[in-house]
Parts: structure tokens; C-alpha cells; sequence
């Protein structure tokens, strides 16, 4: 059996992080990226971190500017809408679904297994 | 990109991915990520694949938007300046205030280009209004 590293968060939810991440503040797209792998999905990459900032942002969810900077080219800032906090408590409600269930069926191991 | 599909006019495909390219590597640019990018690399970011990226790319070297230095690719000068226009015109539906929304952080003092496209809304919008910015 392949053993797989549990405590890696699934890539599928990185549109929740980096709500989350930017609902505590306007923040660019590599400090994202870092933020993003410190809360457990370490096989985030740029690439991604791109495409779901830009589909957010198709979706009105997060809205970006440019930053000026006195030493390299303008970074793109980018912070959280009314419309991304709406999107980012239902996906924090379908996470909360998702660990009951989960919370059921370890239950359900568990019980078997003192059981015998 | 999930939501949105290149054109099937071919000159509009060439349009398409110029834009996206451009505005890609703008980004990384400014992100610090990298000054160059191959064709794989692209296929990670944009969706397009990597035999098709390298014809797109070699198209931007000719059209003068990208240096080719072996299999990589960087921006030049008019590609860097046509890359945060790209970046600002892409979202500037959705970024524009309505009236009486503009503030000090509003989104047209990010750069020249946004600055003079929201003047040209605000003077076609609200010519005779007094909109004050």
C-alpha cells in the first residue's frame, strides 16, 4: 500500500487558503505562494497560485492593483471582495462538512476496531 | 486558464496567447519568480501545450516582445511595457470604480496606463458632473 503524507493539504482547496490568506490582509502573489505551503499544501506552486488568483478574480471574489516599486518591476497586490468572503464561508462550511464525515467514518473504524 | 477558452480564429489565438504570455511574465517578473520562462513552464501556468507555447514564444521574439537566449525566453523592453498593459487592461472591468467609488487606493493610481484609461472613462462617463478624484 502506497503511503501518502497526510498532513499535505489537497491542492483542490487552494482557492480557500488563499481566500483565507487574504482575508487577513492584501498581500502578493509570492508572499501567497509561501503563506499557502506554511499552511500545509507544500506542493503548492507558482503556477497555481497564479491561475486561482486570476479565476478568483474572473469570479469578482479578488480584485488586484499594481504596487510600484523604487527597486524592480510593480508587484501585483491583491485582496479579498465582499463577493470572496461570501465564496470563502461556503467553502469553509463545505470544509466542515467534510470533516464531520470524515470525523463519522474514523468513528465508525475506531468503534470496529475496539470491537474487534 | 479554467474559465475562459482561446478564440478559434487563429489571428485571435495569436492575440490571445500573446496576452497571456505577456502578462505571465510580467507577473513572475514582478513576483521575483524568474525573468525567464520556456515552454514548459508555460504549460504549467496558462494550460497551453508546450509544443504550440514555443511557437507562440518564437512569434513574440519576432514581434520584438521577447529575447530568446537558447530555450528560455525574456521579456524586452516594449514586451515589459506591453505586459502591464495587457495585466491592466484584463481586469479593468472588473477593478474600474463607479462613480463616486474612487478613493486615494483607487485602482488607476497603480500605473500610467490605468491612470489614463480611467480619465478617459471618468471624462466620456461624467463630462459634465464635476466628478472629483
Amino acid at each position: 500500500m502506497r503511503i501518502v503524507d497526510s498532513t499535505v493539504l489537497p491542492r483542490a482547496h487552494l482557492r480557500v487558503v488563499l481566500l483565507l490568506l487574504l482575508r487577513a490582509g492584501s498581500s502578493h502573489g509570492y508572499d501567497l505562494l509561501e503563506e499557502t505551503r506554511r499552511l500545509g499544501m507544500r506542493t503548492a506552486e507558482a503556477a497555481g497560485v497564479y491561475r486561482t488568483l486570476r479565476a478568483l478574480e474572473l469570479d469578482n471574489c479578488v480584485t488586484s492593483w499594481w504596487e510600484p516599486s523604487q527597486s524592480g518591476p510593480a508587484r501585483r497586490t491583491y485582496a479579498i471582495t465582499p463577493a470572496g468572503e461570501f465564496a470563502l464561508a461556503e467553502g469553509i462550511q463545505e470544509l466542515d462538512g467534510l470533516r464531520r464525515s470524515l470525523n463519522r467514518l474514523l468513528a465508525r473504524y475506531r468503534d470496529m476496531d475496539r470491537d474487534g | 486558464m479554467p474559465d475562459v477558452s482561446p478564440p478559434k480564429s487563429a489571428a485571435l489565438r495569436a492575440m490571445y496567447w500573446r496576452s497571456e504570455i505577456l502578462q505571465v511574465m510580467y507577473w513572475l517578473q514582478g513576483e521575483g519568480l524568474g525573468d525567464v520562462v520556456d515552454a514548459p513552464l508555460l504549460e504549467r501556468f496558462l494550460g497551453v501545450d508546450a509544443s504550440n507555447g514555443v511557437t507562440y514564444l518564437d512569434r513574440l521574439v519576432v514581434e520584438g516582445y521577447l529575447i530568446r537566449q537558447g530555450e528560455w525566453y525574456a521579456l524586452s523592453d516594449t514586451g515589459m511595457a506591453e505586459g502591464a498593459t495587457e495585466f491592466a487592461m484584463a481586469f479593468s472591468d472588473l477593478t474600474r470604480p463607479a462613480h463616486g467609488e474612487c478613493s486615494d487606493d483607487c485602482w488607476c493610481h497603480a500605473s500610467v496606463e490605468e491612470a489614463e484609461a480611467c480619465l478617459a472613462g471618468r471624462q466620456h462617463d461624467h463630462h459634465h458632473d464635476g466628478h472629483d478624484h
